[in-house]
């Protein structure tokens, strides 16, 4: 990964970065309605299973927790990649974060939205979620703000908050300027988020300030969202959940497949966009290096989990820890070693492997076993419980396969769509100089 | 009424904007507009800002607002809990953490918006700023405007006129 960045008039980095926002190919028409007839699939089994009751899924005694719960960890994770990205570099003030921010917000923002979803939909009765909400209601009960449901609707709810204001602020420059030049309900839409920026120097320095004090406020809920829900499972008094490192675990995890899943967006972004100029070898090369360095922190903990385990040779544990390794499980949690550790180890820890295609491999292998490294946290604790006698398996059915698929077509959707109406990179923040890339 | 001058570059702007200052003209009277943050060394143009003491504010009044409402809650129903405490501090102590950061998360996006001027009826005319171009503003009165004008050009501005008719 050699060449340093070329110096581009600014002018045409406008015009460049601006360029997908009108027109549409036939190409990406056809995407649209093949994610969209998807995610209309999903839509569809989530009626069904309404209609017909939480029955129609395969969670069932003993594994009350299945697909939808693993769906619900693995979004609230690949949700990471803004905050890790665009807060973490903000306030190391490393340059080299500028285009690749708002691709990484935007993933943040859609995948909390998808994330918070599932709690609701594994509810089964969807339409009483409003009983989490604290309204002083006609039976006069509150919520009980003791029980972890009560902490993640607290947690996802103010990250989304914040998140979205976190997107939208650095936004506001970019669609005043396009407001200037765009025509019809386009020219509508970004008067109105723009809020009347003119581009004066209080407005700089308040955005400047709030951005600072944002990227700092984001990073201290992150941590904590993904904490609340490791705590989902650790608070439980069941083996292997019951772990005093799940809150670091899990935040390593999150930001483990948020960088993955940023490498991947940023992939197809430069491949599709013809963003080459602007999302260059030097950027992937540095996000590879982060990866390999959040795949050598994930093996360090899943080490620290599974050893203390073995070591400690606690029957009821070991039979879980068995069915992980050994048993049932042991496909799924060697396919996890594989994608999380020996992929990226081998292609982004050669440095001569180290390119844009290999980065991306690793991304992609690195959400599989991210995922995996969900189910197999989830599932083998409940179906080895401490009673044998109610051991039980877990099969998802089509109903949770569906709208498992439909959550990925619905989060490329969004992401789809959000490219279209904004720039997917900042185009104030892009700096054209190459002396000031590094 | 309001002047306005174009400038290419950073250093004549500043140059500028110290001898407008010298010349009488406050901070409130300045101000400058270009598509992209400039930053000016201290003394130039400083927006002095209470953001960060207000966001530290808005948190502990969520918080504080939170222990009240979950304690009131759980008072106002008490649940049989065992003979463990009704109020457990420890176990809503997430509760507590999470509004009081969505606390400073709306303060922020309230004091953004304040500071910033946003969302607020203005009169002050906005000039049109070409991409690259650092514009001053400046509000004068008719008998200093061309005080003003000599101060804009002598350090280096283009295109020094008088906006709000044109551009309002």
């Amino acid at each position: 990964m050699a060449a340093g960045p070329e110096i581009i008039p600014y002018s045409e980095v406008r015009q460049d970065l601006w360029r997908p926002l009108s027109g549409a190919s036939p190409r990406y028409v056809a995407m649209v309605f093949f994610l969209l007839a998807v995610s209309l699939w999903g839509l569809f089994s989530w009626g069904y299973q309404l209609h017909e009751g939480i029955g129609v899924a395969g969670i069932q005694r003993p594994v009350f927790w299945g697909f939808y719960l693993v769906d619900f960890v693995f979004w609230i994770g690949i949700s990471h990649a803004g905050t890790l990205i665009s807060a973490i570099l903000r306030l190391t003030d490393a340059q080299w974060r500028k285009p690749v921010t708002r691709a990484a917000e935007a993933i943040t923002v859609f995948a909390l939205m998808i994330g918070g979803l599932f709690p609701v939909i594994h509810l089964g009765r969807a339409w009483i979620f409003y009983w989490l909400i604290p309204y002083p209601n006609s039976r006069l009960l509150w919520p009980n703000f003791r029980s972890p449901l009560v902490w993640d609707l607290t947690a996802i709810s103010t990250y989304l908050m914040g998140s979205t204001v976190y997107l939208f602020l650095p936004l506001i420059p970019d669609v005043a300027q396009l407001s200037q030049h765009a025509t019809g309900w386009r020219r509508k839409l970004y008067r109105a988020l723009s809020l009347g920026w003119t581009g004066s120097d209080r407005e700089w320095h308040a955005l400047e300030r709030a951005m600072k004090l944002m990227a700092a406020i984001i990073l201290a809920v992150a941590v904590s969202v993904h904490t609340v829900v490791s705590w989902d499972f650790s608070m439980a008094i069941a083996p292997m959940w019951h772990s005093t490192i799940f809150g670091p675990y899990f935040v390593v995890g999150a930001i483990f497949s948020g960088i993955a899943a940023l490498l991947v967006v940023m992939a197809i972004i430069r491949k599709t966009m013809h963003f080459e100029r602007y999302l260059t070898p030097h950027h992937f090369n540095n996000l590879a290096k982060l990866l390999l360095l959040m795949s050598l922190l994930w093996l360090y903990f899943s080490v620290a989990e599974n050893l203390t385990v073995w070591y400690g040779n606690e029957p009821k544990e070991m039979q879980v820890f068995g069915a992980r390794a050994r048993g049932h499980f042991a496909p799924y949690f060697w396919i996890m070693v594989f994608c999380n550790f020996v992929v990226p180890f081998v292609l982004l820890g050669i440095k001569r492997l180290r390119t844009i295609r290999t980065a991306t491999i690793a991304g992609v292998t690195v959400l599989i076993g991210m995922w995996l490294e969900r189910f197999i946290i989830v599932v083998p604790t409940l179906a080895r419980s401490r009673l044998p006698a109610t051991w039980g398996r877990y099969a998802p059915t089509w109903v949770e396969i569906s709208i498992s698929a439909a959550t990925f077509a619905v989060m490329a959707l969004l992401y789809l769509l959000f490219s279209k109406l904004f720039p997917i990179v900042s185009v104030w923040e892009f700096e054209p100089h190459p002396e000031e890339e590094d | 009424m309001y002047l306005k001058g174009d400038f290419q570059e950073k250093d004549a702007a500043a140059q500028a904007l110290r001898d407008l200052k010298a010349i009488g003209f406050s901070g409130a009277d300045l101000d400058v507009f270009s598509d992209e943050p400039i930053e000016f060394r201290r003394g130039v143009l400083d927006r002095p800002s209470r953001m960060s003491l207000t966001v530290v504010v808005g948190a502990i009044t969520f918080c504080l607002l939170t222990i009240g409402f979950v304690y009131y809650t759980q008072y106002d129903y008490p649940l049989v809990t065992g003979g463990m405490p009704i109020f457990s501090f420890w176990a809503t102590g997430v509760v507590f953490y999470e509004l009081t950061m969505l606390g400073s998360i709306l303060t922020t996006l309230a004091c953004f918006l304040w500071e910033s001027g946003l969302l607020r009826r203005r009169r002050a005319p906005a000039p049109v700023v070409e991409p690259e171009v650092i514009c001053i503003r400046v509000h004068c009165q008719a008998d200093q405007a061309e005080n003003v004008s000599r101060c804009l050009t002598r350090a280096g501005a283009q295109d020094v006129g008088r906006i709000g008719d044109r551009y309002e």
